[in-house]
């Protein structure tokens, strides 16, 4: 046994307690969104019957899923205070290559890591956040803020159809489903099987609960972040 | 082999289990193929028959009622029924014929709605437009009278709210499948029938019961809406419950323009979701692929 081996790993702290915990919050809250929602979509389906005997009928599958559509839009709500914090006081950059801001090196790391997918040139040497970390946050950032803005047309519908024709709530209706949909079946399945499943990964990726990450880790998945130190 | 073929091997040897199996499959086919009950019966000419089911009838709302009650002595002249000459004496149509105000003489104000309503007024007009009157039309084209929706037999008594109403929705959809299939994807349908709330609205809570209103009129649609949204006013009666244009009037093009719309936005949604999730799912799935090669290349 070499003395390297028994040296314990350099530690990084990637998130923070206050990020770790919107993460958990935000994890409760769109799954309590999806079983409440789907439930009351597909309400012929038998499980569909099984979770709304579970809660107490129709009228308390709609009461949860406004319960948890107003916990986990408070997780952006704090994440935005967070960002202004982060950004005033503690004067850091939501823009800059280390940031989640979407950039055009993340378009070209895209097509360099899909050539990799075929054999074609190596990983991109990735910045502290990926193209597809930055699609996973931003498509549930963006997708929170237009599914609570269709979710309160169909909550107050009295008081929208006195501002718009009352179709805006069938339409309001249609993009609250589709994205549903869509967010269920990226965050379910692709978030899970990114971050989780793949055989770099497999079985789980600690990370985002107890925020530590290894230097053999950050040397591997964000090489770029590294250098940056 | 497992110990349930075991054990029934030890049961039913050779012959035996060839016997039973026998047994079950006859009993199966004369319980599918044997006779169907004698109410469905129908006479060689087409006429429905006498039958009713004592069970059923004793069980129903009206079971301790005698027939002469609602069918009168059953007598022409010196002719009654049961008649052995003529089977089908006095056998009319029953929806057709039959003397509603019988029906009245208890049930008064469910009579006067029916007037009242849209289903009567077709019924007139049916009689009043076509020389042969309503039975030339198919089935599902003839107005209403009282026996189409209710069973005199076998109406059943002490209902709740929701096994009334996923009843009703069988019932009108019969006659408008459009609006019960519409129905039951909006989300009145939905929490109603489904998942069987009492707070939500059936038909008859928006187009009333008996009057059968088409609320095609916007102060009659703002006042049913507001039965259960106080604070609606009039944008609100052109949110589209039901979401489609079979049985509207031609002249109707504003309500057409709203669910031609609706349907844009939803196969747009459908194609912007199927490329997303298509294009995530292959990426991952080809990463996966390359990430396994990698692995078993190290390991070889």
């Amino acid at each position: 046994m070499t003395t390297e081996e028994n040296q314990p790993p350099e530690t990084f702290i990637r998130f923070s307690p206050l990020q770790r915990l919107l993460h958990l919050v935000v994890m409760i809250g769109f799954t309590g969104l999806a079983v409440t929602g789907f439930s009351l979509k597909f309400s012929a389906q038998w499980w569909a019957h099984g979770f709304a005997w579970l809660v107490g009928g129709a009228g308390h599958l709609a009461y949860l899923h406004r319960f948890f559509a107003v916990i986990t839009y408070g997780c952006v709500l704090v994440h935005i205070i967070w960002l202004f914090y982060f950004k005033l006081a503690l004067k850091g950059s939501i823009t800059g290559p280390q940031s989640l801001f979407p950039r055009v090196q993340d378009i070209k790391d895209m097509f360099q890591h899909m050539g990799y997918f075929f054999g074609r040139g190596g990983i991109p040497r990735f910045n502290r956040f990926t193209y597809w970390e930055k699609f996973d946050y931003l498509a549930l950032f963006l997708g929170m803020n237009t599914m609570g803005f269709t979710g309160l047309f169909l909550w107050f519908p009295e008081f929208f159809t006195t501002l718009l024709p009352g179709y805006f709530i069938n339409l309001a209706q249609v993009l609250h489903l589709y994205e549903a949909i869509m967010a269920v079946a990226l965050k379910f399945v692709v978030h899970m099987v990114t971050t989780h499943l793949r055989p770099e990964t497999f079985p789980v990726e600690k990370t985002i609960f107890n925020g530590k990450t290894t230097r053999e880790k950050m040397r591997h998945e964000h090489p770029g972040e590294l250098d940056s130190l | 082999m497992n110990a349930f073929t075991v054990e029934l091997k030890k049961w039913f040897p050779g012959q035996k289990r060839f016997g039973l199996t026998l047994f079950l499959c006859l009993t199966l086919s004369m319980a599918l193929l044997g006779p169907q009950s004698p109410e469905a019966a129908i006479t060689p000419d087409g006429q429905a028959g006498w039958f009713v089911n004592m069970g059923r009838f004793a069980a129903s709302a009206h079971g301790t009622f005698s027939c002469e009650q609602c069918h009168g002595d059953m007598k022409q002249g010196q002719t009654m029924h049961p008649n052995t000459e003529n089977l089908f004496f006095l056998k009319e149509d029953a929806n057709r014929q039959y003397d509603y105000q019988r029906c009245k003489s208890c049930h008064n104000p469910s009579y006067t709605q029916y007037l009242e309503g849209a289903h009567a007024k077709a019924l007139l007009k049916q009689q009043t437009d076509l020389p042969a009157g309503p039975l030339k039309l198919p089935k599902s084209k003839r107005a209403p009278t009282c026996g189409n929706c209710h069973s005199g037999h076998y109406v059943k008594g002490h209902l709740s709210r929701v096994e009334i109403g996923r009843q009703m929705v069988s019932v009108c959809g019969k006659c408008h499948p459009a609006q019960a299939a519409t129905y039951l994807d909006n989300y009145h349908g939905k929490a109603a029938v489904n998942l069987g709330d009492k707070n939500a609205a059936f038909c008859t809570d928006c187009h009333g019961a008996h009057h059968c209103r088409s609320l095609k009129d916007k102060k009659e649609t703002l006042a049913a809406c507001k039965r259960c949204h106080p604070e609606a006013e009039q944008g609100f009666t052109q949110v589209v419950i039901h979401n489609t244009t079979q049985d509207l009037p031609e002249n109707d093009r504003q309500k057409k323009a709203h669910v031609a719309l609706i349907r844009v936005v939803t196969v747009l949604m459908a194609i912007l979701v199927i490329l997303v999730v298509g294009f995530f799912y292959g990426h991952s799935f080809v990463w996966i692929l390359r990430e396994l090669h990698e692995k078993l290349r190290k390991h070889k």
